[in-house]
């Protein structure tokens, strides 16, 4: 009776054990690639073999196979999505841009990647998203001056750029000494989108514009206004990656050797698997994502939590902060950690010192104001989820008996109001008996 | 013109001595029951000036009730004195028991007010 009991009460659980990153198993994790032409899965396998052996369980479909769906009786099936598939009008099955952009808001996370002649369910994705591809469904990005060699002299639209965004927590520690290679469709950042973020941009010299026509009128995006291939993350910690090039994801571009015009050096192999890897690692919440933990709180010199604190007590708090490293949970080391003392306003704005293992705490002051205040750690880096964790506390004032007794300051008014009653006393004595 | 006002005024300082002179012995008590009263009260609104007025209740306290008792002395003065005819149907022992009655409540007062 006791475990059906216990059966029936974790039946609810199940959808929130299941869907999105999961804090405490993000190892297995499910991916629907959904692809125009299977063909891809081979062509593009380097990719997806590295995904593959950092545990990801890829499902390919093709986009237009009528029995793919994202989630089935109010859960979600997978984790991610990859969509390689730039050409598809409609997809198949239940998905739509809504459910597309549903998948997202319930913190999912997408990969896109657009090509040449990308349908306008891929803009339309990406539009959402916030960012907008050049409108011209024939136009590529071209670049006269940091184009690839080549063997052939061809029309400049295979792009070397090594112009990062500079984050080492997006593309890892490591530098990448190789440009990545590009050939696809521009896009720019929608202004008014403050999430989105440009992680490889265009040299000032690109443009973009149909290859095969004579320009006859500038183009409508140039320079490093451009961005090849930019990240989003979204308000509930989604992360979106866009791209204007499907091939940039290939085996050949990847295997490919690399000098870009105008420089002497030529690389073996082109920047483009190690920037993918690490740029999928930062999609899919190997790094940069934190935890906080025992937020905690009392006064100097005791160990329990009070349930309200005094004007004036000195108290110590503490808070755990992990970053998840793909198997592991580590300790996050940043000295730029504040927590608040928050009612309407930060009375008390402290950075907190940290013992490298993980570990936050500081030490201040209750102002001399009472009234309900709370712990707040408001922190939001470039690449690192948003942590925001508040814990409310009632501050009182002093209670009656906790005043000082008897102030040396105040002894000369005690000594007045004193000598005027024994003067009192006195003068009734000497009033009555003066007659 | 300035020998003259001195004298004047010597002369004026002269005649209120003689009149006070005059005053009756209980009169002169009160009179320097209220002279004590106003010093102590002096004295403490000169500390407050050099030390800052931090504990102010028991300021206003220490202040009020040397205050409070000179204003009581002061009526009891006027009940009490022969040659003041208002008061002529009261009689001196019934303003002395007012003015302990006041007395008692103003000190009552001050005590709650002073820690």
């Amino acid at each position: 009776m006791s475990k059906l009991l216990i059966f029936l009460t974790l039946i609810p659980l199940l959808p929130i054990l299941t869907t999105s990153f999961s804090p405490e198993n993000p190892s297995s994790r499910r991916v629907l690639v959904l692809l125009d032409d299977l063909a891809l899965k081979s062509s593009h396998s380097v990719f997806f073999n590295s995904l593959q052996s950092r545990g990801f369980d890829l499902d390919f479909k093709l986009a237009d196979d009528p029995k793919i769906g994202l989630h089935r009786y109010g859960q979600y099936l997978y984790d991610a999505l990859i969509l390689f598939c730039p050409t598809t009008e409609r997809f198949g099955g239940s998905i739509d841009l809504a459910a597309i952009l549903d998948f997202v808001d319930s913190g999912h996370d997408l990969i896109i990647a657009a090509d040449s002649n990308a349908s306008d369910l891929i803009r339309e994705i990406a539009t959402e998203s916030g960012v907008d591809f050049d409108e011209d469904p024939a136009a590529l990005v071209i670049d006269h001056i940091s184009y690839a060699v080549s063997n052939t002299e061809g029309d400049h639209t295979l792009i070397a750029s090594d112009e990062y965004i500079k984050s080492d927590v997006i593309l890892g520690s490591k530098k990448i000494e190789a440009p990545v290679l590009f050939q696809g469709i521009g896009h720019s950042l929608n202004p008014s989108n403050s999430l989105v973020l440009k992680v490889l941009s265009a040299s000032p010299s690109a443009y973009s514009s149909n290859p095969k026509s004579k320009l006859s009128n500038p183009p409508s995006l140039t320079g490093s206004a451009i961005s090849l291939v930019s990240i989003v993350q979204a308000r509930n910690n989604a992360r979106i990656l866009i791209s204007g090039s499907l091939s940039m994801f290939s085996n050949r571009f990847f295997r490919s050797e690399v000098q870009k015009a105008g420089s002497p050096t030529k690389h073996e192999k082109s920047g483009n698997e190690q920037f993918l890897t690490e740029l999928s690692k930062w999609v899919f919440h190997e790094r940069g994502h934190l935890k906080a933990m025992n937020v905690r709180h009392h006064k100097a010199g005791e160990a329990d939590e009070p349930t309200i604190y005094r004007v004036n007590d000195d108290l110590e708090y503490s808070v755990e902060i992990y970053e998840w490293s793909g198997t592991s949970w580590e300790p996050y080391v940043a000295d730029d950690v504040q927590v608040q003392f928050y009612m309407m306003s930060p009375y008390v704005l402290k950075n907190l010192s940290t013992d490298k293992k993980g570990s936050y705490f500081t030490a201040f002051k209750v102002p001399d104001v009472y009234g309900v205040f709370q712990f707040k750690v408001e922190y939001r880096r470039l690449g690192y989820t948003s942590l925001s964790l508040s814990k409310q506390i009632p501050v009182r004032p002093f209670k009656h008996n906790e005043y000082e007794r008897f102030i040396p300051a105040a002894y000369p008014y005690y000594g007045a109001a004193f000598s005027m009653m024994t003067g009192f006393f006195i003068f009734t004595a000497v009033h009555l008996y003066s007659k | 013109m300035v020998k003259s006002t001195s004298k004047e005024a010597h002369a004026l300082f002269h005649s209120l001595r003689s009149a006070y002179a005059a005053t009756p012995t209980n009169l002169k008590i009160i009179d320097l029951y209220v002279v004590f009263s106003v010093f102590t009260a002096l004295i403490q609104v000169v500390y407050m000036a050099i030390v800052g007025s931090f504990p102010f209740n028991s300021f206003l306290s220490g202040v009020l009730s040397c205050i409070g008792t000179a204003v009581l002395a002061v009526c009891l003065r006027i009940q009490v004195n022969k040659e003041n005819k208002e008061f002529k149907d009261l009689p001196p022992e019934r303003a002395f028991a007012d003015f302990v009655l006041c007395n008692l409540v103003l000190h009552l007062v001050i005590m709650n007010f002073l820690g």
